[in-house]
């Protein structure tokens, strides 16, 4: 890496995540220190059946670079 | 099993089903279809006079694995639970022709009833605890090889149960079903239909490895001069005290043959078995009186009906599905439905029995609230917006969604309109019904769409 | 609904104050929308900060509440008592993950800082949307049913009904027992199955 780099670009990730299973898995990843990127945000549903293809467009819409739907 | 049928707390149904719940946790009604018995079991006394003057003697009896045969009026077996007993009606002479009535002359209670019905009672309940069991793996439409069934000597291991048992067809003498010889030798093959992704099922069945370990035991302790030879693929033993049972039956003299048996085919009066040493990698014929067959655990017959009924979802094979495989093993889908025993998948008694006990203390955790709350956060229906178009009814995991009929004024007439109703005591807030709803009427409480939509909007901005 | 929304950030001692900068997050939050008081504290869920959610409630007129610390998982429940004997609904409270999900994830002081802000910033947003909910509470019948007499459905029936509830057994054979009444003995013990 060189010191003169410029910001690298980090894309703006939006994590849908099950209550039941993504998002504990995602709170055991934080109990076990396991590190990702900060541009990584995480919303908490109450199960993936509650997703709807509007909150995933909403998301694109307002700049999210990738959205991630687990459950 | 005395134990249960004298306490107090516990009222006894037999011969019935349940053909319906309606309701949710803490308040269901079950229907409950009992079947005709033709004897008032209020007044037996049990006295068996009737089974034994009955006439007709050779019905083939299936608890008896259908080695021994038995009477049209009888008990299930002479230890039966509670100790009362029943016409079988597709056998008894008097209620398919009408002749006979013996049983009817002899009683000393005159208990006889040959003009008993079904009977459809509802009950109030609580918490309903699943213990269906299992059957076992009909090996016969599947095992070419074995002989579709067709040699009599070629039983499975609940047959061997009923030859070793004392109150069996043999008097506890291990005799084979086609001459009641005493077999030199028993071949004891394992996972049929276990463990074969081809013609049975891919699961382990857990209990056999155990019970034909047992079993080679038993003839060797019956019978020492007899041969016992064990075909296995895996030995599993992995209970408490289950390796030092294993190699007791092996120090008992059980020979154990690493190998599938590929063919059984009949040599005269004796059974002939190819197969294959795997451990010296030699192909090799055994030749044996009798071959008892470790057939799978499959879900009990109907169990998936049932599932159905009440309210909950099975597994790939049948079994019913708890609600998670480590954290909630005897929790289903459905609150204040339990799971105990092998009907929630193929287990030995010790297991069995912990579950069961496990399911027990789920309800009794129930019942030791007076009042259940209930989670807010769950689905809502607008009846403004709902039209009524049923997409979120099968959606819903839960069957917590349910059509019902909205009195309204319309220009001046009285109409009723069909809306989707959420039943708060089912919902479990899953929210899957939303995506489901066209017409934005339902919405999730505590997760709305506003919510989600201003979740995003703030993290994205 | 007012919106009077207040933020309490946790530290977490220093889970969350080692990668976050809690002071920062705070006085971020009181320029979001709706919030009118913010603060920072060594432990929210200890006792002494449960205290000061009630009194900040009382004191400054709250109608929403955010606490940012650790998961809802572990301490939503906590929380929602601390609101509700502040005198709000439990359920206008909500909750931002910055220490599962940011401190303990993150190493970037910056980076996770600006994060924790972000998740603030959605946890206000999503709060200001709540309404208050009610627990609504069903009776329950203290009677059981078991389906199925064998050993799983005699073992059920025998222990609830020691416990001094009524059971109902309901079997579709003429006898209970179910498999285990055909099988002999049975191992290790070899004991009889009746």
């Amino acid at each position: 890496m060189s010191i003169e780099e410029n910001k690298e670009y980090t894309p703006k990730i939006i994590v849908f995540a099950c209550n039941w299973c993504t998002y504990a898995a995602a709170d055991l990843a934080g109990l076990n220190h396991l590190e990702y990127p900060a541009s990584v945000r995480i919303i908490r549903t109450p199960c993936s059946g509650r997703m709807d293809p509007n909150l995933v467009l909403r998301a694109f819409n307002r700049g999210a670079d990738g959205v991630l739907l687990s459950g | 099993m005395v134990a249960v049928a004298q306490h107090p707390n516990i009222q006894l149904m037999t011969m019935a089903e349940v053909v319906n719940v309606d309701g949710y946790i803490g308040n269901f009604k079950v229907t409950i279809k009992k079947r005709a018995k033709y004897v008032d079991w209020d007044l037996c006394t049990g006295c068996g006079t009737c089974m034994e003057k009955c006439p007709t003697k050779k019905i083939p009896d299936a608890f008896e694995m259908e080695m021994g045969q038995t009477t049209a009026v009888r008990f299930l077996y002479p230890q039966a639970v509670p100790g009362k007993p029943f016409i079988d009606a597709e056998h008894c002479t008097k209620l398919l022709n009408g002749k006979c009535g013996v049983c009817e002359k002899v009683c000393p209670t005159k208990a006889i009833r040959y003009d008993d019905k079904d009977e459809i009672v509802t009950e109030d309940i609580g918490a309903i605890v699943m213990a269906t069991g299992y059957d076992l793996f009909e090996w016969e439409k599947a095992y070419g090889e074995y002989g579709y069934g067709m040699y009599p000597d070629v039983v499975t291991s609940l047959h061997f149960e009923r030859l070793s048992s004392s109150s069996g067809p043999t008097g506890g003498k291990i005799q084979r079903p086609s001459d009641g010889k005493i077999p030199d030798s028993v071949a004891f093959i394992k996972c049929v239909g276990s463990r074969d992704d081809t013609k049975g099922k891919s699961y382990c069945s857990r209990a056999c490895c155990m019970y034909t370990a047992k079993h080679a035991y038993q003839l060797k302790d019956k019978h020492p001069d007899s041969d016992a030879y064990v075909f296995y693929m895996d030995v599993r033993a992995t209970g408490k005290g289950y390796e030092e049972f294993y190699m007791r039956s092996q120090k008992a003299g059980a020979k154990y043959i690493r190998g599938r048996v590929s063919k059984i085919y009949p040599k005269g009066d004796k059974l002939v078995l190819k197969t294959e040493d795997t451990l010296l990698s030699k192909p090799m014929e055994v030749e044996v009186d009798m071959v008892v067959l470790a057939t799978a655990m499959v879900p009990a017959e109907g169990a998936k009906d049932l599932a159905k009924i009440v309210g909950f979802t099975t597994d790939k094979d049948g079994f019913f599905q708890e609600a998670h495989p480590k954290l909630q093993p005897v929790e289903t889908f459905s609150a204040g439905v339990y799971l105990a025993g092998t009907c929630q998948g193929p287990k030995d008694i010790p297991d069995t029995v912990a579950q069961a006990s496990a399911a027990a203390v789920k309800v009794l955790g129930l019942f030791a609230k007076n009042e259940l709350a209930t989670e807010p956060m769950i689905s809502e229906v607008d009846y403004n917006k709902c039209s009524g178009c049923e997409f979120c009814v099968p959606i819903c995991p839960y069957k917590a969604i349910s059509i019902k009929q909205l009195a309204e004024r319309y220009h001046g007439q009285q109409i009723n309109r069909r809306v989707a109703d959420i039943n708060p005591s089912l919902c479990q807030g899953c929210g899957a019904c939303l995506p489901a709803c066209r017409t934005t009427a339902i919405t999730l409480k505590g997760f709305t769409d506003e919510q989600l939509v201003a979740e995003v909007d703030a993290l994205c901005l | 609904m007012k919106r009077r929304v207040g933020v309490f950030v946790c530290e977490c001692g220093t889970n969350i104050a080692s990668v976050v900068d809690t002071e920062k997050v705070a006085a971020a939050a009181k320029n979001m929308p709706g919030v009118i008081f913010a603060t920072n504290y060594k432990y929210m869920c200890s006792d002494p900060g449960q205290e000061l959610i009630k009194n900040a409630i009382k004191e400054h007129g709250l109608q929403q509440v955010v606490v940012a610390s650790c998961s809802p998982r572990m301490h939503e429940k906590t929380f929602r008592k601390a609101v509700e004997d502040g005198g709000l609904n439990p359920y206008m409270f909500e909750m931002a993950n910055i220490r599962e999900q940011n401190s303990w994830v993150h190493k970037d002081r910056e980076e996770a800082t600006q994060k924790a802000e972000d998740l603030v910033r959605m946890a206000v947003s999503k709060v200001l949307k709540h309404k208050p909910l009610k627990i609504a509470t069903i009776p329950i019948t203290k009677r059981a049913l078991v389906i199925g007499g064998g050993i799983a459905g005699m073992q059920t029936a025998l222990d609830i009904a020691e416990a001094g509830h009524k059971v109902l057994l309901v079997e579709k054979e003429a006898s209970i027992g179910g498999k285990m009444s055909q099988i002999d003995k049975t191992f290790p013990t070899m004991d009889c199955a009746a």
